[in-house]
């Protein structure tokens, strides 16, 4: 198909408008902006427009042109991947001991488990014999058992907890579950392929431990030269922000040859870069920028584009939703809090921290993607963890304010200041 | 600690290997009818529809025409049986079918009804199976 420019810049401004009305109606009942962003490509497709103006829906959506609006959203995802990989911090884990290493454990093994579990409900009525029993369950744990790293350090931020001990736990915890469910969904994503692809599977498997000792071995102790030349200049010059580019680039490039998937290497590329603080914030400034302005709610509208909420499934649907949101919330929710309450944590903090963990945001909506792509889940099933992941990170800031109320917190830390003083 | 949920897990997948998805029909499917069958013509144009694209979920799937109408058909799949009727569109059809074959070699036998004529019977061939993408 022939590119048609004014179709697609038109696509984009009524995306980047929708995206910005709907964020700023969210802030106003005090939910992220990003989950405004992400309902507001929900609205853009099927689910609302499509069924309230069809023809107004296949005139701006139509199936045939959203190619280009996939490539562009694609490449936005890839440097976000990198954002997200630069602002994990696995030192962050240490000084919280045996409280850290238990809550990030149980918040994957619970809700991955009670994933699998539900996949035998699930896989003889949402799935096909295209999908292996074992590819699906894993896939169904795996996404239940991811944080949304990004939304969670917003959320911390923005309610002043970040500091605090929950706040920083909960980032450590999320931390260590981004890293452990993309490996999970890695292997996955090889498992998945591996079937139906044309290269050996020893490929794929030997190139991606040759790829990740690279990476581990040989990539990262040149990247400590880019800290360097940013100490001295306390800036990067063009010349060198173009080279982390196409650093960052080529990793991807290398796994999704290797046919695990483009994201893998952008994020893994983004966790090996240098931790220093300064180095890290600009970086993470030069690059935020562009890709959540512009190129993030590219995302969530092609995802809202592939999402059909409620359409023709019937009311089997809606019980299988409600399945799968009481499953995800009983296992991430649950299975942190009780875990960070056997940890020592008071009750009220360790329910907090399981509210926090259950965050799901547009991490969930990147994994989601990338299993709709390589047929692992169907289109039902998709929309229902859609439904799932809105509705679980929705819920974290009215029940944390509920559970651990901001006045309470701003009182304890004044009475910290007080006993200091 | 870690062996507990370990166990179970491997308990999940050894129990999910006896459990029996739909047969899988999504993907595109090149279609051959009998051209000389009545109604062959505009405007029951159904039978020149040479592709079918078919997107599925479970045992629901919808069957979608590129004819310029966005014709689309409602259809389960029982078994080995496939059928279908139109749900949205300018065609009012409908489709029994079995779905035959392994996997990578799936086949249809059936036949397509256009209003106010009579059934023609078709085959279809699904054609390779990739990475699945709308």
């Amino acid at each position: 198909m022939t590119l048609n420019l004014f179709h697609l810049v038109l696509q984009i401004a009524v995306i980047l408008v929708a995206a910005r009305l709907v964020g700023f109606l969210f802030q106003k009942i005090n939910q992220p902006q990003v989950m405004g962003e992400m309902v507001a490509g929900i609205l853009l497709g099927p689910s609302l427009l499509g069924w309230l103006a069809p023809g107004v829906s296949a005139a701006l959506f139509h199936p045939a042109s959203l190619s280009y609006l996939n490539a562009l959203s694609q490449v936005g995802l890839v440097v976000f991947m990198f954002v997200v990989g630069l602002a994990l911090n696995p030192s962050e884990l240490h000084g919280y001991g045996h409280a850290a290493v238990l809550t990030s454990h149980v918040s994957i093994v619970a809700p991955f488990c009670l994933g699998g579990l539900t996949a035998l409900y699930l896989y003889p009525r949402l799935s096909d014999d295209g999908v292996t029993f074992t590819g699906f369950a894993l896939f169904m744990g795996a996404a239940m058992s991811i944080t949304a790293f990004p939304v969670l350090a917003r959320i911390l931020s923005e309610r002043g907890l970040v500091r605090s001990r929950m706040g920083t736990l909960a980032i450590a915890c999320a931390a260590v579950d981004d890293v452990t469910g993309w490996c999970i969904l890695a292997y996955i994503v090889v498992l998945v392929r591996v079937t139906h692809a044309t290269r050996p599977a020893w490929v794929t498997i030997g190139g991606s431990i040759l790829y990740v000792l690279i990476m581990l071995f040989v990539v990262r102790r040149i990247l400590p030269a880019f800290e360097r030349e940013f100490r001295k200049r306390d800036r990067l010059t063009d010349n060198l922000i173009a080279v982390i580019v196409v650093l960052v680039l080529a990793s991807a490039l290398a796994t999704e040859w290797l046919g695990i998937h483009l994201l893998f290497g952008a994020f893994l590329m983004g966790a090996i870069m240098p931790k220093a603080p300064e180095f890290t914030r600009y970086l993470l400034h030069k690059f935020e920028s562009v890709t959540v302005v512009l190129l993030l709610p590219l995302f969530f509208a092609y995802t809202g584009l592939r999402t059909r909420i409620g359409v023709g499934g019937g009311r089997a649907i809606w019980l299988y939703s409600a399945i799968v949101i009481v499953v995800a919330i009983t296992g991430k929710l649950g299975g942190s809090m009780f875990a960070a309450r056997l940890a020592g944590m008071p009750w009220r903090e360790a329910a907090s921290l399981g509210i926090l963990m259950n965050t799901r945001g547009l991490m969930e909506l990147v994994i989601l993607n990338i299993g709709l792509d390589i047929g692992v889940i169907s289109q039902a099933m998709f929309s229902i963890m859609v439904l799932m992941a809105l509705v679980t990170t929705f819920m974290t800031t009215p029940l944390l304010e509920w559970v651990y109320p901001a006045r309470l917190f701003r009182a304890q830390v004044d009475d910290i200041q007080k006993n200091v003083a | 600690m870690v062996g507990v949920p370990v166990l179970g897990l491997l308990g999940i997948l050894e129990a999910g290997r006896s459990i029996r998805a739909p047969l899988s029909v999504s993907g595109d499917w090149d279609l051959h009818s009998d051209p000389t069958a009545d109604c062959a013509n505009p405007p029951g144009s159904l039978q020149r529809q040479l592709v079918w694209s078919v997107s599925q979920s479970g045992t629901q799937a919808f069957i979608t025409l590129h004819d310029g109408y966005a014709t689309t058909l409602k259809a389960t799949i029982d078994g080995a049986t496939f059928t279908a009727k139109s749900s949205s569109g300018a065609i009012a059809a409908s489709v029994v079918a079995t779905i035959v074959g392994p996997l990578d070699q799936r086949t249809m036998k059936g036949k397509v009804t256009l209003l106010g004529c009579a059934p023609v019977a078709f085959h279809a061939v699904r054609r390779e199976l990739g990475s699945r993408s709308e």
